[in-house]
């Protein structure tokens, strides 16, 4: 039989084709993951706030400014009178308290710009994970060394029953944890 | 009367009782003709004007965001400063009031960020204890609704306050100078603040006059009152302690009076887990009411013979068996001769038994039954009522000590009056105070012609009506929830009203207008706060001499929403028989006799644009959406008449057409028409929903809400009523009685149950399962319902919409079986369509534990949690509805559209609707399946408590918002697997069964027979 361009194309184009296609789907699939779910996303702030400087150098404890963190659902970013408590004294002179003070005396909101957020159809609750005994760490990363706030994990479902299925695993300091619910109506509703 | 419904075929309509085709055909099928038609893409939602302006800036919007970083997650803004005991995620909850006819509910508005989205009854309020009704419930929609009035206008323009205050005043002014009247014309007013206002307001203007009026009121109660007694304070009645109740035309659970008071107080004694001893209750009405529905007996009985069958009962009493707590002179013996048991039996073709049982057990039960009338009857009726409950010694039951004061503002002159003067040109300025006299003073009273005369006429509305249509100056004023008041109906409670949210658009709050027009245009933002401060100094805190300083005490009340006063409770007065032995004769005719009646869930109209309340399936007849004339079978037969078709209705020389409603249980000769509906001017949600009945007002009437001279005739063409009777019916056409077989209702009677407590589950067999029990092992959520206390009031519906954010789908939508509320209440009847018993079910998603539907979803969207709950997870769901076909009790709901932008053209898609959501729940949007989740929400606040408390969950701190509304707590919940709960006791008892037991699906919503407090057979 006579090899026709058709053979040609149907024996070794096509599959070579699609092989490579599929070959580039994955990759781009798997090398983008982390950027897709958000890791690594560091925008900047309207305050060039430090929290390495705050609750890791100085050492506050996070529920200092996150008051609702053992009490609701949002961890709550503090509000700007907070700040105030003490930057109505400490460090007056530098700038970004000027503009911080700016905010707070002439009582316009300050526009954080948000870096975690579960998705829309999924209820978290701060509250219920703090209680439990897991650290803030845990989802958030090492904050205490970040100059800047970034993203450092998924926050997909995938992420959330990584934990929920194998807490001994992924929490090693709780001796005493309990499985995470796994049914739906514990996040969906 | 059989003792049972055990022999009698049960059945839900009439076309089902004549086995028409149609309805055996529609019972084969899970979904309705229409409900799955329809789905071409033209005839999805159309582009409408608003549909196309949300369309435009969702494009716009998207634009922006598709060229923006793509992973920005947007800003989270912190208060500057954050108030004190606000906690955003957390609610807050705030006591205040919500006035509702002349009733007023001390209420608990829950606030999320700022925003109420939840009103429920305050606890601790003494009269309604926890509990308000659905107008109360629903009443939030109103705050959010699109339609509201923004600012004051002037000739449909926008203006703001000051130049409206700066044309209005000096015209105020001038009719002073001239001496023409300014007449006000407002509803009952309860509120002292409001009072104290227009009194204030007459003083500046001393040519002001107010007229008060209602669409309907207990008026001819009060008169009466008033001739029998010389005062206005009817005390309340302690239902609790009545053996017995008799009903005429009265219906106490469902529309007069304090409805949830009375509900509460009368289901104690059907509390059989409590072993109450059960009253008995007689119910004598034309039409079928929420209250008949309850009743062990029922007798028909036209509206215009309640009063022979009052002094027939007197009669029977004091004539014939001379029994009497009180001295009863000759007077009133001869007043009494002409009358007699056996006449009015005969005239009303009853069933001589019944009411000999009933005679019987008035007598046996002296001092411990309740004769009541209803508010519609003439003030005849209630003056021989009050005289049979004194030959009774029924005052006994009498509760003195909250007696409904009745003291509405002192209307200087009739409202007959003032039409009388706008007529003849003496009035020049009306001020409608937050009413409708156009749409309510209808027929005789002809008021919108008598307006036409006046040369100012000014409307404080929350929304567009009728009567703001015929005014120069309409002025939006604010929604309760925004606005400071206080209340006081009942004897020593006083209970205040404080603002949860900043007023939303620029209206104002009508007692501020005023004051603004007593001061020369200025007012400031807190005067209504301030003046009520000043009433509530004067009228509160200097007559309790309290030792607390005025600013703390107002505090208090102020977080405890009411205070309760120390005067002293009034001795009960003595019966004047001049009033028994003067009165008229008021004798039935022969006509066709018209009933107005209280709209049960739209009011006078005020929340007739509210779809919550229209879509709730009327009690009886589960219409939605409109009203209709209300009459027999044997009548329709007579007038060749079938539900929906046209009749004239005609007194005198006022005329109504409206579509009819066959009513199984109505009495012949009588048509029922509900108020509160067929408004000309309303926004897009209620328009031309109904007909006005007010059209029918006259003076030639037997009360002013009853007519007995009345002409009807069959006129051409017919209306759809959509009614939910025959939705979701779950009975197999295959077998005749079914329900005997599937036991979908079990019924029995007290005697029954005492002889024999297991009377129920006689003959019952053990149900084996092929497939082994799964184990629970910590929580198993469940619920039980008392189907003994449950009154059917719909209360229930209301609370799970609010709470679960279900969306109104519109009349069209209901017609072809789309509702989409997660639990209803069915209602059957037995016996004969003409005398028919009614029984009543609140069907809920059962959470089976061997549940049908999820073994056959395709893709795992609804399956079973570990803690007993049958799980909706909406993302997963790809809307095969395979569920909804596989559920037995026909409980699931499918989004057949995004409701919200298919309504009424989008009317709920905007901002401002949007913001009435409960944000713990999803707002599912088209093409999924829902249900019923248990208020999963609440259950895991409680979980979240838990942890934060560091202790075990308790089912008993889960309250769902069914049974949070119920006003007789006929339904609860909880922990099944803790064997202390109330729950546990439920499902244990000798009355618990499951719907449908026999399918083995395991339900986890048990319900308690009910038991009717009927004779053994042959005594009745």
């Amino acid at each position: 039989m006579k090899k026709t361009v058709l053979d040609y194309i149907l024996k070794v184009r096509l599959p070579l084709t699609l092989f490579v296609i599929i070959l580039a789907f994955m990759f781009t699939f798997f090398a983008s993951k982390k950027e897709r779910d958000g890791i690594g996303y560091a925008p900047v702030q309207p305050i060039d706030y430090s929290h390495k400087l705050h609750a890791g150098d100085l050492g506050i404890d996070c529920e200092y400014c996150h008051t609702g963190v053992t009490k609701g659902r949002h961890a709550l970013v503090p509000s700007v009178n907070i700040c105030m408590n003490c930057h109505s004294v400490a460090r007056k002179d530098k700038p970004e308290i000027v503009k911080l003070t700016e905010y707070y005396e002439k009582g316009i909101m300050l526009p954080w710009k948000r870096i975690h957020k579960v998705p829309e159809y999924a209820y978290f609750n701060h509250s219920v994970h703090v209680n439990t005994g897991i650290e803030c760490e845990t989802c958030h990363g090492e904050i205490k060394t970040m100059e800047i706030v970034s993203q450092v994990r998924g926050w997909t479902m995938g992420d959330c029953l990584e934990c929920h299925r194998d807490p001994h695993e992924q929490l090693p300091y709780l001796k005493e944890v309990s499985y995470g619910p796994e049914h739906c109506a514990a996040c969906h509703r | 009367m059989s003792n049972s419904t055990s022999d009698n075929k049960v059945w839900k309509s009439i076309k089902e009782y004549n086995n028409e085709e149609s309805v055996l055909k529609a019972k084969q099928d899970e979904f309705n003709d229409g409900v799955t038609d329809d789905f071409s893409p033209e005839n999805l939602n159309g582009i409408s004007r608003r549909r196309f302006l949300a369309l435009l800036g969702a494009s716009a919007a998207f634009a922006t965001t598709a060229c923006s970083d793509y992973r920005d997650k947007g800003e989270i803004i912190p208060y500057n400063q954050r108030p004190e005991g606000v906690l955003p995620g957390t609610p807050n909850f705030y006591a205040s009031s919500i006035q509702d006819g002349s009733e007023s509910y001390g209420v608990l508005v829950k606030v999320r960020e700022g925003r109420p989205i939840k009103i429920d009854g305050n606890p601790e309020h003494p009269i309604n204890k926890g509990k308000v009704n659905d107008r109360v419930q629903a009443s939030i929609m109103n705050l959010y609704d699109p339609s509201r009035l923004q600012k004051p206008e002037k000739e449909g323009f926008k203006k703001n306050w000051f130049s409206v205050n700066k044309e209005i005043i000096p015209k105020l002014e001038t009719a002073v100078a001239e001496g023409k009247e300014i007449a006000i014309v407002t509803n009952t007013i309860t509120s002292p603040l409001t009072k104290k206002i227009l009194g204030d307001f007459q003083e500046k203007f001393p040519t002001a006059k107010v007229y008060s009026y209602d669409l309907t009121n207990n008026s001819q109660k009060v008169s009466a009152w008033e001739k029998c007694y010389g005062t206005k304070e009817i005390p309340s009645i302690k239902w609790n302690e009545a053996n017995v109740i008799l009903s005429l035309e009265g219906d106490f659970l469902g529309r007069e009076g304090n409805t949830v008071e009375n509900a509460r107080l009368y289901a104690q004694r059907r509390d059989i887990v409590d072993h109450a001893e059960f009253n008995r209750l007689y119910v004598s009405e034309s039409s079928l009411s929420l209250t008949g529905l309850n009743a062990d007996y029922r007798l028909r009985v036209r509206p215009d013979s309640q009063y022979m069958f009052v002094m027939s009962l007197l009669s029977e009493i004091i004539v014939k068996r001379n029994v009497s707590d009180v001295s009863v002179d000759a007077a009133v013996r001869n007043k009494l001769n002409e009358f007699s048991i056996d006449g009015f039996i005969k005239n009303c073709n009853l069933t001589s038994e019944r009411v000999y049982a009933l005679v019987d057990d008035l007598l046996a039960n002296k001092g411990k039954a309740i004769i009541y009338a209803g508010d519609s009857l003439p003030e005849e009726v209630h003056i021989a009522v009050n005289l049979l409950n004194e030959v009774l010694g029924n005052t006994e039951v009498y509760n003195y000590e909250n007696s409904s004061l009745n003291t509405d503002w002192n209307v200087s002159a009739d409202i007959r009056h003032l039409i009388e003067d706008m007529n003849e040109g003496k009035v020049a300025v009306t001020i409608h105070f937050d009413s409708d006299p156009v749409y309510h003073l209808k027929g005789d009273w002809n008021y919108s012609e008598a307006l036409s005369k006046v040369e100012t006429k000014i409307a404080l509305t929350e929304f567009e009506n009728d009567t703001s249509a015929k005014c120069k100056y309409v002025l939006a004023i604010h929604h309760a929830l925004e606005s400071w008041g206080d209340s006081i109906t009942r004897k020593n409670v006083y209970t205040l009203q404080q603002p949860v949210i900043d007023p939303i658009f620029r209206s104002r709050q009508k007692e501020s207008i005023l004051i603004s027009w007593m001061n020369n245009g200025s007012v400031t933002f807190d005067a209504s706060q301030k003046a009520l401060m000043e009433v509530f100094k004067t009228e509160v805190y200097d007559k309790l001499n309290l030792s607390v300083s005025f600013d703390q005490f107002w505090f208090n009340a102020l977080h405890d929403g009411f205070v309760v006063l120390n005067e002293t409770v009034s001795e009960k007065p003595n019966y004047n028989f001049t009033s028994f032995t003067s009165m008229n004769d008021k004798m039935p005719t022969e006509d066709y006799c018209i009933q107005l009646q209280p709209s049960y869930y739209v009011g006078d109209g005020k929340y007739a644009n509210n779809g919550w309340l229209q879509e709730l399936p009327h009690p009886a007849s589960k219409v939605t959406w409109d009203n209709y004339a209300a009459v027999s079978p044997t009548t329709a037969k007579e007038l060749n008449l079938e539900n929906g078709d046209y009749i004239e209705v005609s007194v005198e020389n006022r005329k109504l057409k409206i579509p009819i409603m066959i009513q199984p249980g109505a009495m012949d000769l009588v048509v029922t028409i509900e108020l509160g509906y067929g408004r000309k001017v309303i926004g897009d949600v209620g328009k031309e929903s109904g007909f006005n009945g007010a059209e029918l007002f006259g003076a030639d009437s037997y009360s002013p809400w009853i007519f007995n001279n009345a002409k009807v005739a069959k006129v051409d063409g017919s209306y759809e009523l959509a009614s939910t009777q025959e939705h979701h019916a779950l009975d197999d056409t295959f077998v005749k009685d079914f329900h005997k077989i599937r036991k979908i209702i079990k019924e029995g009677t007290v005697e029954e149950y005492k002889k024999d407590h297991h009377f129920l589950h006689k003959g019952k067999h053990a149900i084996f399962s092929i497939s082994e029990d799964r184990k629970y092992e910590d929580n198993k959520w469940a619920m039980a319902i008392d189907l003994n206390k449950c009154i059917s009031c719909g209360s229930c519906v209301t609370s799970c919409n609010v709470e679960n954010n279900v969306p109104v789908v519109g009349k069209d939508q209901v017609a072809v079986g789309r509702e989409m509320q997660w639990i209803r209440i069915d209602r059957y009847y037995s016996g004969t369509p003409d005398d028919p018993e009614v029984s009543s079910q609140p069907m809920l998603c059962q959470h089976c534990d061997n549940a049908p539907c999820e073994n056959v979803c395709p893709v795992n969207a609804t399956n079973h949690s570990p803690d007993g709950l049958n799980q909706m997870a909406y993302n997963r769901c790809v809307g095969t509805r395979y569920c909804a076909n596989n559920c037995p009790y026909k409980v699931r709901r499918f989004n057949f559209y995004n409701f919200r932008a298919h309504v009424a053209d989008s009317f709920y898609d905007n901002e401002l609707s949007y913001l009435a959501n409960n944000p713990e729940v999803t707002v599912r949007s088209r093409g999924v399946m829902e249900k019923c989740t248990f208020c999963v929400q609440r259950i895991s606040e409680e979980r979240s408590n838990a942890i934060k408390d560091n202790r075990e969950v308790d089912g008993n701190n889960v309250v769902t918002a069914c049974q949070e509304a119920c006003p007789t707590d006929a339904i609860v919940f909880g922990d099944s697997n803790d064997v202390n709960s109330k729950v546990s006791k439920y499902r244990k008892h000798d009355l618990a069964y499951h719907v449908l037991e026999e399918l083995n699906v395991r339900p986890n919503v048990t319900y308690l027979a009910k038991l009717r407090n009927t004779h053994s057979e042959g005594n009745a």
